[in-house]
């Protein structure tokens, strides 16, 4: 006789406890850095490499995905030499850029005008949560119209999130 | 639906991606003394990327001394590691960050080096 009651009033204390659990969930800003297109050179003369598409090239594409606004700023380098290359007894002439290609809110279109920019280093202040493309260009023209010595180069676009 | 896109574009953006959490972390007593501690956790969701190193710097980016387990390592795809860092009470580190290293390629391309900081505030 005591044994249902028993079931009855355990079954009702856990029907209470389940209905006092709580769901916590914190939301903390977070950067992260995503390289969706790595880049490849083209040769369209001896003397140049570039990632120009029309010159064979592809241009490296990166994305910042920003959780909250104001937090972070992108800082993204374009090549100013090579990580592996033949040995190379001339100047190489390095020119490149950083632009924001695609945004997943319209608040981020004046990322281009506002971003800092020194040397070959481009400073972008994520104002707005959400992703940002980032398409870089890199030329690299070789002594005065001279031949790249036969070979793989290589170089590296440095991609960095900074906490403000 | 700006949320759900955005959802979607984290949900789906991971084949390739760097991370470190928390932005800011907290500096705490050590089992040591003078001793402080922080723990940061990272995510290597970059199929190109096995290797990453920490680098501790203070506001001006000059390193600072520090002592972790590894302070170079191997991380693979999808992983995560805890990384805990230990500094000196009178520490200057502002910024601990993780650094991608890339491997010699053999293909014509220009390659991503990707760089994840947190500041302690």
């Amino acid at each position: 006789m005591l044994k249902p009651v028993i079931i009855l009033a355990s079954s009702l204390l856990a029907t209470e406890a389940l209905a006092q659990t709580e769901i916590v969930g914190n939301v903390d800003s977070k950067c992260i850095i995503i390289s969706e297109t790595p880049g490849v050179y083209g040769n369209p003369n001896p003397y140049q490499l570039t990632t120009t598409p029309t010159d064979g090239g592809v241009q490296p594409i990166i994305r910042y995905d920003v959780l909250a606004a104001d937090y972070y700023k992108a800082v993204i380098e374009h090549p100013i030499d090579f990580s592996s290359a033949p040995t190379l007894d001339d100047v190489v002439n390095w020119t490149g850029d950083v632009e924001v290609s695609e945004m997943s809110d319209t608040n981020m279109a004046d990322y281009d005008t506002n971003k800092v920019e020194y040397n070959n280093t481009h400073e972008y202040e994520m104002t707005v949560a959400g992703s940002t493309w980032f398409k870089i260009s890199s030329l690299a023209d070789y002594g005065f119209a001279k031949s790249f010595p036969a070979g793989t180069y290589t170089a590296v676009v440095e991609a960095e999130c900074i906490p403000l | 639906m700006k949320y759900l896109v955005l959802l979607l574009l984290f949900a789906s953006g991971y084949a390739s991606a760097h991370e470190l959490t928390p932005t800011y972390p907290k500096l705490r007593s050590s089992y040591l003394e003078d001793v402080l501690q922080t723990n940061l956790k990272m995510w290597n969701a970059r199929g190109d990327v096995k290797y990453y190193k920490i680098e501790v710097t203070d506001e001006n980016w000059n390193d600072v001394p520090f002592i972790t387990d590894e302070k170079t390592f191997k991380l693979e795809h999808f992983e995560h590691r805890n990384i805990e860092i230990f500094l000196p009470s009178d520490t200057t580190a502002t910024y601990i960050c993780t650094k991608s290293l890339l491997e010699k390629g053999s293909a014509q391309k220009s390659i991503v080096s990707s760089k994840v900081c947190s500041k302690i505030k």
